[in-house]
């Protein structure tokens, strides 16, 4: 599974970058987390909000912080 | 047995009551700790503070977060990814208007101003239009009228939407006449983007948005506006008014094209001038001069600018900031010449 942070580098990207690496490395998770910083990126996505996070090429958060709650819920963790 | 989501429910619609109730009480409740509990004697300097601040700090917060609550369960319909496909191909004029207007109820922040203007031109939406709405987002926000409407009435907020609105539409659709796409550095066109598959959300999912949104705006804020409050407070116990009169009043024409320059290179958010406007207005400034402060501040700020560079060449850069630095200077002189 290949989880991308997405945002020009703000802080807000920052803390969602640590919400998801915390959840994934809490659950054992075998993820690839990684934090893209580039408008390409994010304009490929169709994502003009920042931050986002993107599963697998698929956008499930946009323009937000993710509370812990809720990426466990996005990634399918019980 | 009850579920989480009913109770949670009831729970919500208590605090709705408990909220609605402390309010009806307040100014109750502001004359009994100033004159019972402190023993200040009524019309007093320290008792008129102290009235004020304890009937305003709570109005204001539960105004912000119940404002903010609605704004965030709307905002979910109102997304970036859905102004821009309600927006691409519009032709100018109605499109300002309605990017003007989505600006309003658009979440923004100056770290997302770059995704969008590329996202919005790149997808056909005009020059112009797009730059409506980068004007209208920051500028014209739920915290600006929560905060204008609770400290200085439904008048102020209504002419800070109105003639917010109007500088977004104007300039953007004057920048839109001036034909400077060719100003818009040429890596923006190259760059490939492609419409969001957009998740449809339960209700279940915007309540939770609507909550997200107080606790990050009304948790940002708040200390923001309980110092704007005791500074209103302050002011409205001691300083003699028109004391800025002579300054920033409304015989001084030159003070709105300074007030307007003053307000470029600082910035803050709307909860953070509140503060300076309160006490400008506290001390005789005439209100077209402090709005137009206030816009400039909001509006046009060097980091936005700094950003703005990397897909706007100076050219339009400047003719960014200047047309919108006019608009602003207009507001300002309209309304000290007819309040």
């Amino acid at each position: 599974m290949k989880i991308e942070i997405l945002g020009p580098g703000c802080t807000r990207c920052k803390e969602t970058f640590r919400v998801v690496r915390h959840v994934v490395e809490q659950a054992g998770l075998d993820a690839n987390v990684v934090k893209d910083e580039s408008i390409e990126r994010m304009m490929a996505l169709g994502l003009m909000s920042s931050p986002g996070v993107a599963v697998d090429g698929k956008v499930v958060v946009s323009g937000r912080i993710p509370k812990a709650d809720e990426v466990r819920e996005l990634l399918g963790i019980a | 047995m009850p579920s989480r989501e009913s109770l949670r429910f009831v729970l919500a619609a208590l605090m709705i009551a408990a909220a609605v109730a402390l309010f009806t009480q307040l100014q109750a409740i502001a004359g009994f700790v100033a004159f019972r509990l402190f023993g200040l004697a009524r019309g007093s300097r320290p008792g008129a503070a102290v009235e004020f601040f304890v009937f305003e700090t709570p109005k204001v917060l539960l105004l912000l977060t119940g404002v903010v609550f609605v704004v965030g369960v709307l905002r979910s319909y109102f997304t970036p990814e859905r102004a821009r496909r309600l927006l691409a191909g519009r032709r100018e004029g109605a499109g300002n208007v309605l990017a003007a207007m989505f600006g309003v109820a658009t979440p923004f922040c100056s770290c997302s101003a770059v995704p969008l203007f590329i996202g919005f031109v790149t997808a056909g939406v005009p020059l112009g239009v797009t730059f409506s709405f980068l004007i209208s987002a920051p500028m014209v926000n739920e915290v600006a009228l929560v905060l204008l409407f609770g400290m200085f009435g439904w008048k102020v907020a209504a002419i800070y939407l109105a003639t917010g609105l109007g500088v977004a539409i104007i300039a953007g659709w004057t920048l839109g006449r001036l034909r400077l796409e060719r100003h818009v550095e040429a890596w923006v066109w190259d760059i490939q983007s492609r419409p969001a598959a957009e998740a449809s959300k339960r209700w279940a999912d915007r309540i939770v948005d609507g909550r997200a949104a107080v606790r990050e705006i009304v948790g940002k804020v708040w200390p923001y506006v309980v110092a704007g409050i005791a500074v209103g407070a302050s002011i409205h116990g001691y300083v003699p008014t028109n004391f800025m009169a002579s300054i920033m009043g409304r015989d001084a024409w030159w003070s709105v094209p300074l007030a307007v320059l003053a307000g470029i290179p600082l910035y803050a958010n709307a909860a953070g001038i509140i503060p300076v406007v309160q006490a400008l207005l506290g001390k005789g400034a005439a209100l077209g001069t402090v709005l137009a402060f206030m816009m400039s501040v909001i509006a046009l700020s060097l980091p936005e600018m700094v950003i703005l560079r990397k897909v706007l060449r100076p050219r339009l850069l400047v003719a960014f900031v200047g047309i919108v630095a006019a608009g602003i200077l207009c507001v300002g002189w309209l309304f000290n010449a007819i309040l």
